[in-house]
């Protein structure tokens, strides 16, 4: 990783953990995810992990929530997943870039987010349920917590959708383009 | 990326989005729907309220309190206590103070129910979101909420 990249992904995870607090009263929308994914994108896979790491590492000890450890190691790795996504997918974009196609490409993304918060969820919910919840049946907690989830994936596959290409854009512009391989012709 | 030259790609991965939503949405209603056909068989409910105030009283309990079926934890709470609270639309409400022990940083009013399965859980929802069945057992509990897990009432 060079240094002004490692710089960008130190930016990002920043920026994860400030619009975390910023957002602290929203339940279940949050930009994290996305700059994840993007760090991971722009990045690669490991760059979008640490990212999610770093970011979890601040933001799920002094969490105003409050602090339970098998939580925040679930989150901490899960939250890995976007990232380890969006380095697998730069590779794929690489070869073709946006070009012409930014519609299909925004769909993409924002179904990518959808299905990724959905794992995300899963695993967390699985966390939460065998940590705190003792014995309540698993199934159940999912499921008491369809509406939160509901929110989180569909507010990532939005902020994915739409905000996808114009940051990769923007990042591409700052690190210098020939570091993505992504076209914007 | 070759892949997405194919619309019905990204038209899969729209409709398996739209297919895990309405699956999820459908398991929530279902066990709602069921949880509350349970707990509203019959007219008039009783339900057992315990109060514990956090402050070294012994836990008032209010055994037996009628209530129509449909009613939730905060309709049964105002039938017993004086309760303040706050509500937040899209979340529910927020008990403030209950008998006029208001919530101070780190303690709040936390409400408990009681389980064959698991003995006192932790109310999933906001107050006003849970209906209440005949002969449950629910317990409001002032507690510190600085420590994880919460307590369990006493």
């Amino acid at each position: 990783m060079k240094t002004s990249d490692a710089s960008i992904v130190a930016a990002l995870a920043a920026l994860c953990v400030a619009t975390n607090y910023v957002l602290v009263s929203v339940p279940n929308v949050k930009l994290m995810d996305f700059l994840v994914f993007i760090g991971g994108f722009c990045f690669g896979a490991f760059a979008g992990t640490l990212i999610g790491v770093l970011t979890w590492a601040v933001y799920g000890v002094i969490n105003p929530y409050g602090f339970v450890l098998q939580v925040w190691l679930a989150t901490m790795l899960s939250e890995s997943i976007y990232g380890v996504a969006g380095g697998l997918l730069r590779k794929s974009l690489s070869v073709t870039g946006f070009n012409g196609q930014y519609l299909r490409v925004s769909v993409f993304f924002g179904a990518m987010g959808f299905l990724l918060t959905l794992i995300y969820d899963v695993i967390t919910n699985i966390a939460y349920a065998l940590t705190l919840m003792e014995k309540v049946p698993v199934a159940v907690v999912i499921l008491y917590g369809v509406p939160f989830t509901l929110l989180h994936e569909i507010s990532n596959a939005t902020i994915f959708g739409v905000c996808s290409i114009p940051m990769i854009t923007a990042i591409s512009k700052i690190a210098g383009r020939e570091t993505f391989g992504v076209s914007k012709k | 990326m070759a892949f997405l030259k194919s619309k019905w790609v990204v038209a899969t991965l729209v409709i398996l989005c739209w297919a895990s939503a309405a699956s999820f949405a459908a398991g929530y209603y279902y066990y709602q729907y069921s949880d509350l056909l349970i707990k509203t068989r019959g007219k008039i409910i009783r339900v057992n309220l315990g109060v514990n105030y956090g402050d070294g009283r012994p836990t008032v309990w209010f055994n037996g309190t009628e209530a129509r079926m449909g009613s939730t934890l905060l309709d049964v709470t105002m039938l017993v206590v004086n309760v303040n609270y706050t509500m937040y639309p899209g979340m529910g409400a927020l008990v403030n103070s209950i008998d006029g022990v208001a919530n101070s940083h780190p303690r709040y009013w936390m409400w408990w129910m009681w389980t064959t399965w698991g003995g006192w859980v932790e109310g999933p929802v906001a107050c006003d979101r849970y209906v209440v069945g005949d002969n449950e057992t629910l317990f409001w509990y002032y507690e510190d909420t600085s420590v994880s897990p919460l307590p369990k009432p006493p």
